[in-house]
């Protein structure tokens, strides 16, 4: 083949392809009938996380009626661990089995990653879905990306967290900055500062932001996903963490199991210093009478991690129609709204603000975020984006091997 | 020969259950322990993933930590169940409503005896309150850790909150049955209350002790929830570890979660064979 | 051996008393909306949790029914199951009873984390996995050893006598079975009853793997409620689990009682 021929192949394809994505909206819309017909009447089990009653009575009292009520679709909820879901999915592909109970589940960072690299999802189906196309900027950072790794449409934003510390002023006057502040108040404080240990999510998240503060993003996201480099590249973060164990709650000798224990330790006043993935679970327990009225959130001057989390439908899903049916619903800006409120559950939005109506802006502006929350522009500023997927057990590897021994 | 085709054919539906699901639930785990998870493309058994769980360095001490609450837990119930069984007896009330209560914690599952301890011992639980109250400590820090210890204390009170009432009524049962001539004897023939203790009733007790011994021992080595919800970050207990070990994402990972298991189970069978052989000495004593 | 020192009653009060507070401060915990450190008693009060067990979105109702059919049908299977088991090992001698006794003994020391993962296996190959069938298959090998047992020293104290001579008088094998041994060891199948619900209705592992979270049982609600630290919702869940085990546990009583005291031909034999 010449050269100008090559060219000129690949200028029929390029114009095929957008003549392709061009009809696609319509061809997709034309779909979308077809999809909310043959959900109708139906069930839809989700299956994610259940360890947050707020997240479960979210979905119980707002989502699952409004479903009813608008499409007529039963949403089953069910509790259970990511890492069960994935196990279950990868047992059922094992044996061959094609008409499996989960239809949504609740996923993001390793856990896509693994999910995808053993094809355990359906998809890709994030264009097909109305509200995904209006309101959420595809090609943004934290929806096309998921810890480093490529979505590529096989999961859907459902909201977006943020590392947050939170301390009870009464007691811990000063709020720490960094990690250094961190040790100090540690010192000043024994047995009251601690976090969950990796793996738990939250736990994980805190070691990822000291690892930030301390030795950079930048430096790490290059490096190859080889335990021995990155053990070199986070050494002196895991000597800060050893070196802060002795001030720990327990003398850093056992840890929380998860970030729930963390929430209820702080209510009763065991520890001065708490964290959690949502951002702004501290005010909601405030006004809810759980943490005392002192309680106050931060987050470091170098930022912590913070990331979006998804939804995805696995490969064997039933009702994979109904599925998609629940996620766009999620998309809505009442839903995205309702959940934004911090006595509700307090997950920030995934919608891109420019895209919606004034109307749709006012609800998010309406909302009040509660006493002591970080404001939310002054977060975001501040936010790290998470470290790359498959960098995630290994850094829990060698934080079991080198803090927790 | 005709009693034991008839003995085959009236055990036919409970050796069908115990056989395909006991045994044939078990047989792939022991499979993909050696490596041979032909679904994910694994068809080479290989030593490799035992080398590498015993080499590793969680196993021993999981093994171990599992061992020794097994061990603390059962003897502590067994003579704390005596015990509070032969104090039944001599208060004389036993049947009615000390019996009734003291067989409440029978009927609590483990995942609630765990919430019960948390209550109780955690560092602002109950215990820590009431010695705050009484002047012992001036803050939880004050407290020492019970729960989520190194040690397992919290594991070990929750297997003796549920261990003591169980082996209080074994106990119970049996010395009740007892022939109380042998003791008034014992006495009238010049031996003091602990000899003769020590010389009639604890000889007579003792296959019922070593069998409730030997099954609460088992029970709690292969039990799950109590160190999955109440035990240290490190060591984890062995079925914690092996549950942990299972839900990893990646599939090639799940022969290290079934070598753990089938050391559980080993161990396990070794105790069933012990609990045999003293339940046979207890249907002897009898 | 009874004795008139105020030793005894004073130790046995204490004892009583440490294994029940605990169910006393899980009571309170149910209805208690802060009890921060180191107050006694609560700070504040609140029915909340229990509202919202009674509310809709709890699920109560099918939790329950689906709790109580399956320990229910697991206790019934396993009865039918035990009892011809039982009169093997309780009467019969044969070939191989040894190694037949120790692996009806053996569910009851090797855990469900043995035999769980790869009966998921087989049941996905069978279509039963995520299925209220399967998890009740499933319950069936840990409480089998129970009953079996528990039977088993019944027939042994029984004899059999009494059914032979039954025979003897002209009863066909089903006549004696149902007229004779029936009546008798009802008593053992009752106390065996109340023990096999509980094992049945406490199983979280078998029930998770095999379940696939179709089946929710109390064990499913309450094992995420204690690990994730929600002391109150876990308060009230775990009252409702124990006052189902008391009562079916006292219907179980009754049964035995009533069946014991209508027959006093036990000790002929």
């Amino acid at each position: 083949m010449t050269f100008r021929s090559t060219i000129r192949t690949k200028c029929c394809m390029l114009l095929l392809f957008a003549l392709f994505f061009a009809a696609a909206p319509r061809l997709f819309a034309s779909d979308w009938g077809a999809v909310l017909d043959a959900s109708r009447g139906t069930t839809v089990n989700f299956y994610g996380w259940g360890g947050d009653p707020n997240v479960n009575a979210w979905l119980d009292t707002f989502v699952a009626p409004r479903l009813k009520e608008r499409y007529g679709i039963a949403l089953n909820r069910v509790g259970m661990g990511i890492g069960e879901v994935l196990n279950k999915l990868l047992s059922e592909k094992a044996a061959g089995k094609t008409d499996g109970v989960i239809d949504v589940v609740w996923i993001n960072g390793e856990n896509f990653f693994a999910a995808r690299r053993n094809d355990l999802l359906f998809g890709p189906f994030t264009q097909a879905l109305p509200n995904f196309r209006e309101f959420v900027d595809a090609a943004a950072g934290d929806v096309a990306f998921d810890f480093g790794f490529p979505t590529e449409g096989y999961e859907s934003p459902y909201g977006k967290a943020q590392l947050v510390f939170f301390r009870d002023t009464e007691r811990l006057k000063e709020a720490p900055g960094g990690h250094e502040e961190l040790l100090e108040a540690a010192k000043k404080h024994p047995g009251t500062i601690t976090y969950p240990a990796p793996p738990d999510f939250t736990g994980s998240a805190f070691v990822r932001t000291v690892v930030c503060d301390i030795v950079g993003r930048e430096a790490l996201a290059s490096l190859p996903a080889d335990k021995e480099a990155l053990r070199k590249a986070v050494a002196p973060a895991m000597e800060f963490l050893v070196a802060l164990k002795p001030y720990l709650w327990m003398r850093g000798e056992s840890y929380p199991a998860s970030s729930s224990q963390i929430k209820n330790m702080f209510a009763d006043g065991e520890i001065l210093l708490g964290m959690s993935y949502t951002p702004f679970l501290a005010p909601g327990r405030v006004a809810a009478g759980e943490f005392p009225e002192s309680t106050e959130s931060f987050v470091f001057e170098n930022g912590t991690v913070g990331n979006t989390h998804f939804l995805a439908i696995p490969f064997n899903a039933s009702n994979a129609s109904g599925a998609m049916v629940v996620i766009n619903e999620i998309l809505t800006p009442e839903a995205q709204a309702s959940k934004y409120d911090p006595a509700v559950w307090g997950d920030l939005p995934v919608l891109e603000y420019a895209r919606l109506s004034s109307e749709e802006r006012a609800l998010f502006e309406s909302v009040d975020t509660g006493k002591g929350a970080v404001p939310l522009d002054f977060m975001l500023r501040r936010r790290v984006p998470e470290l790359p997927a498959n960098f995630i057990p290994i850094l829990d590897e060698i934080w079991r091997e080198t803090v927790l021994k | 020969m005709k009693s034991a085709l008839r003995a085959y054919l009236l055990l036919t539906p409970a050796l069908l259950v115990l056989g395909a699901l006991f045994l044939g639930g078990f047989a792939p785990s022991f499979l993909q322990s050696f490596g041979y998870f032909p679904a994910v493309g694994m068809t080479e058994p290989t030593l490799s993933f035992y080398r590498e769980v015993f080499g590793g360095r969680e196993f021993l001490p999981s093994l171990l930590f599992s061992l020794r609450i097994a061990f603390l837990s059962s003897a502590g119930a067994v003579v704390f169940g005596a015990l509070l069984a032969l104090l039944l007896l001599r208060t004389g009330r036993g049947e009615k409503i000390e019996g009734a209560l003291a067989a409440i914690p029978v009927i609590v599952p483990h995942t609630v005896a765990v919430l019960l301890v948390l209550n109780l011992l955690a560092r602002t639980g109950l215990l820590a309150r009431l010695l705050f109250a009484s002047g012992f400590i001036s803050s939880p820090d004050g407290m020492p850790s019970l729960v989520f210890d190194r040690g397992g204390l919290g594991v070990i009170a929750v297997y003796l909150w549920k261990g003591i009432p169980f082996a209080a009524a074994v106990v119970y049962v049996v010395l009740r049955n007892m022939n109380t001539r042998l003791w008034e004897s014992a006495t009238v023939l010049g031996a003091s209350r602990f000899q003769a203790f020590r010389y009639v009733v604890l000889p007579l007790l003792l296959p019922s002790l070593s069998s409730t011994f030997v099954l609460l021992f088992g029970f709690s080595f292969g039990a799950f929830e109590a160190p999955f919800l109440i035990g240290p970050t490190f060591p984890r207990a062995l079925p914690v570890a092996a549950y942990s070990a299972y839900i990893h994402p990646d599939p090639t990972f799940r022969p290290y979660s079934m070598v753990m298991v089938v050391v559980i189970t080993f161990i396990a069978m070794l105790l069933v064979y012990l609990y045999s052989f003293f339940l046979a000495g207890e249907e002897r004593a009898s | 051996m009874k004795t008139h020192s105020p030793f005894a009653p004073l130790l046995l009060f204490a004892f009583l008393t440490l294994l029940l507070l605990p169910v006393l401060v899980l009571l309170i915990w149910s209805v208690a909306r802060s009890w921060p450190w180191p107050s006694l008693l609560p700070a504040a009060y609140s029915a909340a949790e229990w509202k919202s067990l009674f509310s809709a979105s709890s699920r109560l109702v099918p939790v329950l029914l689906q709790s109580v059919l399956l320990a229910g049908g697991v206790t019934l299977l396993s009865l039918a199951a035990s009892v011809p088991a039982a009169k093997a090992l309780g009467l019969l001698s044969f070939p191989g009873k040894s190694v037949v006794e120790m692996l009806v003994l053996a569910p009851v020391i090797v855990p469900p984390l043995s035999y769980a993962p790869g009966m998921h296996l087989l049941f996905l190959r069978l279509g039963i996995a995520d299925s209220f069938a399967g998890v009740l298959l499933a319950h069936l090998v840990p409480c089998l050893p129970y009953g079996i047992r528990i039977l088993t020293n019944v027939f042994r104290a029984l004899g059999d006598r009494l059914e032979m001579q039954a025979r003897v008088l002209g009863a066909s094998p089903a006549q004696a079975f149902l007229h004779v041994t029936l009546p008798l060891i009802a008593p053992g199948m009752a106390s065996a009853g109340g023990l096999l619900f509980i094992v049945s209705l406490s199983q979280y592992l078998l029930t998770f793997f095999l379940g696939g979270g179709r089946i929710v049982t109390l064990s499913m609600v309450l094992l995420p409620l204690v690990k994730d630290g929600e002391r109150a919702a876990a308060a009230v869940w775990s009252t409702l689990f124990i006052a189902v085990s008391l009562l079916f546990c006292l219907l179980m009583e009754r049964a035995a009682k009533r069946c014991a005291s209508s027959r006093d031909t036990f000790f002929l034999s």
